[in-house]
């Protein structure tokens, strides 16, 4: 897609272990220094304390009122706030916000609210279950609290499709804009790690403690288990006020005998998340093409590829690289740039490997030296 | 403006109407209902609710019940598009599937084990985690093309077969197969009871003293081809999907805005993107769950936008299947459309007045060539998609 039809990534809201807001992001992986704190499980032998990046939602407060966020459940309260950071950071003026479409893309869904659900009638017979946890748990209630308290009325979508769930649901928000069903698309990615979601990592993927990320690391796991919200305002080219960068394409499918079929990126995104399996595919994928690593900041969740995003979009909008952390790239034979290096490409590709071949590829465009870019660059960043 | 239909060259269905698309229809037009108290699992909970569910399907030990569904109808589809596994590797094939529980975390024998303080086994979780529908389907035939599970509650199978028409139209792949697929268990069961829309009765779409509905499972696929793999494989089309459209109401998780807002704006959107007016509507699949709220809102819309067009649900005769429904009535609207005539709604017999009109009370013939299937959902989801005779 070329000339007005290109899609911008106009605003970008991100909470995770990492902290709150694109500023606090920027700074994470200009410094490639984020550290997980710990999250508590009760397991048959006893509590167990294992590495996590958690996310705090208390800014939440700013955008809308405590008591009506009385009823939202973690998983909805992350997302609202997410969204509320893109909105601010696009500066999107509030006439504006009843016509986005909404489009969440999630690889778990609501599981606290889930499993407090099936508390409520577990322990005290299916009579007890809870209405309010029922309703709540239903894969769309954080796209239906976003468009309740935004007024959206746009068309509105959510995709649970683990860890292809991020670039399978942007490629929707791209047709969507290219169709000219909205001006606008309000995409999000969120993961929480509840209790439910904690328990079923530490029995699947449970890396010895004290162990930095090394994601390409294939000879053991190294995932930290991870929530958070990463989301981008989609905007028609003619219809943004400035932006970061273009969203150039976003596809699934199965990998090619061929290996994934990079679009000229100058620069690759790997999703890698610290799981040996897929870390040996993404070595063999990523051969004699730059690349880079990022989540060893904001830890493995499904939703992670849209951090990818978020990253490259603050690398073309700024024009240089950040630093993969330290321990991503342990062992592995790749070109990795340094940090601070002009990005010296336009293009950014953002890779994620899946079960059975599956891959995902978002690939992002620099932004040209348009109108809109001029009344982005004239406006205060949030 | 309008755009360009895509046919559908194949279908398939499973319900507790019937294993495929011919014996459901076949059990539509007689008439056949067999709402029960569920068979499969059990419930302490004190006042039985019929459920339709399709009891004489087995899924395999691997995945869950869902993806198990999907595959049924995904291979009734591609057999009746006069594909196979070959055929299929020779082109670029999507995959697009609505459901509610098929991608959910939650298993009860896990959950029970972990609350007991156990160490519960982990085979319900890697079934889940190896069961998601759209990977199932593209796993057992090869295909190359994008993927996604979509899970707008009630309207999955409405979003999935109109997502899938414009990966078609935007040349993202060649063919795809997309519908909806749902499982009934105990703890959608559980859950629906808690909320107090379940009627502890068969349901009664549209019916004065409809008291809620009854909760079904199933699955439907279709096929749909881009004009250019039609011409070159020879395949035929059945139906069209010449539009679709959605809204969001914006008001409330689980009641549908009383004004229809949501639903007048999807319907709008699908009319115009099929390029035809109202009146050469033949007849609507509504959405009809039996529920006060749903059928008041509803018939209103109809009313108003719609106004003389013959309407029916079909959930008298498969249950609510959630994710599966807009799918499930997405074959049948087409099949109707096929036949040149539409069931009588199950469970209707007495006009509500609040209502003001009534929906086919007989087999009833319709001319035309173009109807629509709706779908209202949890979250506010509003989707409907209109399809043409081919």
């Amino acid at each position: 897609m070329s000339g007005p039809d290109r899609i911008v990534i106009e605003g970008i809201g991100a909470v995770g272990g990492f902290g709150c807001g694109i500023s606090v992001l920027s700074r994470a992986l200009t410094e490639a220094s984020s550290s997980p704190g710990t999250f508590d499980l009760s397991t048959g032998s006893g509590t167990v304390r294992i590495p996590a990046f958690l996310a705090d939602v208390s800014r939440l407060g700013e955008f809308i009122p405590v008591r009506t966020l009385r009823r939202i459940d973690r998983f909805s309260r992350l997302a609202l706030l997410g969204s509320h950071l893109a909105l601010a950071d696009a500066e999107l003026p509030e006439a504006e916000r009843s016509r986005l479409g909404i489009i969440i893309a999630s690889g778990y869904g609501a599981t606290g609210i889930t499993y407090a659900f099936l508390k409520s009638f577990i322990s005290d017979g299916d009579i007890c279950a809870s209405p309010t946890y029922f309703a709540n748990s239903v894969h769309n209630s954080a796209a239906a609290h976003i468009s309740i308290q935004l007024g959206a009325t746009g068309p509105s979508l959510t995709v649970t499709h683990f860890h292809l769930s991020v670039p399978s649901a942007l490629a929707t928000a791209r047709l969507w804009l290219a169709e000219g069903r909205v001006q606008r698309v309000l995409f999000g990615a969120v993961d929480e790690l509840s209790e439910l979601i904690g328990y079923v990592r530490f029995r699947m993927r449970h890396a010895p403690p004290d162990t930095p990320m090394t994601p390409l690391w294939t000879e053991m796991e190294t995932s930290i288990p991870a929530e958070g919200a990463a989301f981008l305002l989609l905007a028609r080219e003619s219809a943004a006020r400035g932006g970061y960068c273009t969203l150039e394409a976003s596809t699934t499918g199965s990998m090619p005998n061929s290996g994934v079929p990079f679009p000229e990126a100058g620069l690759l995104v790997l999703g890698a998340d610290g799981c040996p399996e897929s870390g040996g595919r993404y070595a063999a994928a990523a051969q004699n093409v730059r690349v880079a690593c990022y989540t060893p900041l904001y830890g493995s969740m499904p939703s992670g590829p849209a951090f990818d995003v978020a990253a490259g979009a603050l690398i073309l909008k700024g024009g240089r690289l950040f630093p993969s952390p330290g321990a991503a790239f342990r062992d592995f034979p790749a070109t990795v740039p340094a940090g601070g290096d002009p990005v010296g490409t336009d293009r950014i590709a953002c890779l994620t490997l899946a079960e059975d071949n599956a891959y995902g590829l978002t690939t992002l465009g620099k932004l040209p030296d348009t109108a809109c870019v001029r009344a982005r660059e004239g406006r205060t960043s949030s | 403006m309008s755009v360009e239909p895509i046919p559908i060259t194949g279908m398939g269905c499973i319900c507790a109407a019937g294993r495929n698309l011919s014996d459901s229809m076949r059990a539509l037009l007689r008439g056949e209902r067999h709402p029960a108290p569920p068979v499969r699992f059990a419930s302490d909970h004190p006042i039985p609710h019929p459920v339709f569910e399709a009891v004489d399907f087995e899924e395999p030990p691997d995945f869950l019940r869902t993806s198990a569904f999907a595959l049924h109808a995904a291979r009734e589809a591609i057999a009746d598009a006069g594909l196979d596994r070959e055929s299929l590797g020779a082109l670029r094939v999507g995959v697009c599937v609505g459901t509610t529980v098929g991608a959910v975390m939650s298993d009860e024998t896990f959950c029970r084990g972990c609350l007991a303080g156990e160490v519960p086994d982990m085979a319900p979780i890697r079934r889940i985690l190896r069961s998601n529908p759209a990977d199932v389907i593209a796993r057992e035939f090869g295909l190359s093309g994008p993927r996604q599970t979509v899970v707008t509650a009630c309207s999955s199978g409405t979003d999935a077969v109109g997502i899938a028409g414009s990966w078609i139209r935007a040349g993202l792949c060649d063919a795809a197969i997309a519908g909806g697929a749902d499982e009934l268990g105990r703890i959608t069961y559980i859950g629906f009871i808690s909320l107090m829309i379940t009627d502890d009765s068969p349901c009664k779409p549209f019916d004065r003293h409809r008291k809620g509905l009854n909760l079904g499972e199933g699955a439907a696929m279709v096929v749909l081809a881009s004009e250019r793999v039609l011409r070159r494989s020879g395949m035929r089309a059945r139906s069209l999907v010449l539009g679709y459209g959605s809204a969001g109401d914006a008001y409330h998780l689980t009641a549908p805005r009383p004004d229809g807002a949501g639903l007048r704006s999807a319907i709008s959107e699908a009319l115009a993107a099929s390029g035809v007016s109202p009146a050469s509507v033949a007849f609507v699949n509504a959405h009809g769950t039996g529920t006060p709220d749903n059928d008041r809102v509803e018939s209103r819309v109809l009313q108003d936008m719609l106004p003389g067009v013959p309407f029916l649900s079909t959930k008298g005769y498969t249950g609510h299947t959630l994710g599966a429904a807009g799918a499930i009535e997405a074959v049948f609207t087409a099949a109707c459309l096929e036949m040149g005539k539409i069931p009588a709604n199950a469970g209707f017999e007495t006009p509500d007045p609040e209502i003001g009109i009534t929906p086919v009370r007989e087999v009833t013939m319709v001319e035309g060539t173009v109807a629509l299937s709706e779908s209202l959902a949890f979250g506010g989801n509003n989707s409907v998609v209109v399809l043409g005779k081919a």
